[in-house]
């Protein structure tokens, strides 16, 4: 490099382009190691992404923990205020939430779905008995709820040690697909997550939630009018009455516990002694919407609209083909979390939109003398008998 | 996230209530024990009556919907 001479400007010039001189060379090979760096361990870009990773879901799993906490302690607070003192509620509780049901083999999937009922009876008969045997001081619809406080206790324990999992996993194995596949999942888990912690507070009050507007619906169809009502299942109760000329069996599950009830076991009694009188079945249930349609939409459809296992629908299915009978469908949409936490105005108000149509749907499909069943189905916290 | 502000988020519903005697509805805070179509015994701020059935429990929503629906898709 020349430089011109005389001038004190070009003297400081000289100085700081001496400088230059001396720092070029070392920026050039701090360059050079920079990318030997990639070329002799060309997973470096990779490890560095994974730890990225690895930190961000700490911060969740974190998160995640925190609230499955908060569940926890809440669940055993609202469990202590009806025990008697002397149990260890928190070892208690702990066995329940790590329970755990086989589902049956599927190799020969023959009869298949009477063996998972047959399970999944025992199981949640024998949950419910563990809280009431925890809470003798809980009456029969409380201790109800407090068995779905458990429940979602359950839920959030098990979708922590989930992630917990392929975080663990993914950190000893260095695997970043593995983390990737989990992280990618995070924001909807996380949601999820907050939709318990939320459910927690509802059933520990017993608020009623979104799940719950298909019984409200059928409550709110039946309301003030003259009716007989009995028990038809295993916490399914169902009110009979002639609306329009019309036998209506309108069939939900017992409240204001928290119950679901058995509606296909009702829906197959009241069939079996009805016979060929029964001339369509109207289900009701909250269903999962797509993400943009607005919550509490009414939407009519055919089928049996019901959750769950399965067990249920595959049985409903089975007697309504075997009568001959259709099946109406009318669904509420809602978000998952929607379904899990306190009834948002919107659902709640579709219910009497969902009265209306269920009227509609039985003056057009149903001729004056014959029967019809009703079924609202959900989860009945806080919405007692109407 | 601090603690307090996750305490806000929680959702509280309002319970809507029918006077017996007037059939005002009035809604409060939801309270431990209320259910729908139970019946409870409140003094109704309009008449006086001391009975009240529960009519409705849920979450209020803000009414912005009009806005809302203009910008979705
Ligand atoms: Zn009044």
């Amino acid at each position: 490099m020349s430089f011109p001479s005389g001038a004190a400007e070009t003297l400081t010039l000289m100085q700081i382009a001496g400088r230059e001189d001396l720092l070029s060379p070392i920026i050039q090979l701090l360059w050079i190691l920079f990318l030997m760096l990639f070329i002799l361990y060309p997973n470096f870009s990779q490890k560095l992404q994974l730890s990225y990773i690895l930190r961000d879901l700490e911060r969740k799993l974190y998160n995640l923990k925190r609230i499955r906490e908060e569940v926890r302690s809440r669940t055993v607070e609202t469990l202590r205020k009806y025990s008697e003192g002397n149990t260890d509620l928190e070892r208690e509780l702990d066995k329940m939430i790590l329970s755990f049901a086989i589902t049956p083999e599927s190799m020969d999937p023959y009869g298949i779905v009477y063996k998972l009922e047959h399970i999944v009876n025992i199981w949640e008969d024998t949950f419910e008995e563990n809280v009431r045997r925890l809470c003798p001081k809980a009456e029969e619809e409380k201790a109800k709820t407090l068995t779905n406080l458990v429940e979602v206790a359950r839920g959030i324990d098990y979708l922590y040690r989930v992630v917990r999992h392929y975080y663990l996993l993914g950190k000893r194995t260095a695997n970043i697909y593995i983390v990737l596949q989990i992280q990618m999942l995070m924001p909807q888990l996380m949601e999820i997550a907050e939709a318990y912690r939320q459910a927690c507070y509802a059933f520990m009050q017993g608020q009623p939630v979104g799940d719950g507007v298909g019984a409200l619906a059928a409550a709110k169809l039946v309301e003030g009018l003259e009716k007989k009502t009995y028990e038809v299942a295993k916490d399914t109760i169902v009110h009979e009455l002639v609306m329009d000329g019309r036998n209506l069996f309108v069939l939900r599950a017992v409240g204001p516990g928290g119950a679901v009830g058995k509606p296909a076991d009702g829906i197959i009694k009241i069939i079996e002694k009805e016979g060929d009188r029964v001339k369509a079945i109207v289900m009701v249930d909250a269903a999962l919407k797509l993400e943009g349609e607005d919550t509490g939409k009414v939407v009519e459809g055919i089928g049996a609209a019901i959750g769950g296992i399965g067990v249920d629908k595959f049985k409903i299915e089975e007697i309504a083909k075997k009568y001959n009978i259709p099946l109406y469908a009318l669904i509420i949409y809602e978000s998952i979390s929607e379904a899990i936490t306190p009834m948002r105005e919107s659902i709640a108000k579709a219910a009497d939109e969902v009265v209306e149509r269920v009227k509609n749907i039985i003056k057009d499909k149903v001729e004056e003398g014959f029967s019809v069943i009703v079924a609202g189905i959900g989860n009945t916290v806080g919405i007692g008998l109407s | 996230m601090l603690p307090s502000s996750r305490e806000k988020q929680i959702l509280n519903p309002l319970t809507f209530l029918r006077c017996l005697g007037c059939s005002t509805i009035n809604s409060r805070p939801f309270k431990e024990g209320d259910y729908v179509f139970g019946e409870v015994e409140e003094k109704c701020p309009k008449c006086g009556g001391d009975r009240m059935k529960i009519v409705g429990i849920y979450v209020k929503e803000p009414e912005q919907r009009e806005g809302k629906k203009q910008k979705t898709l």
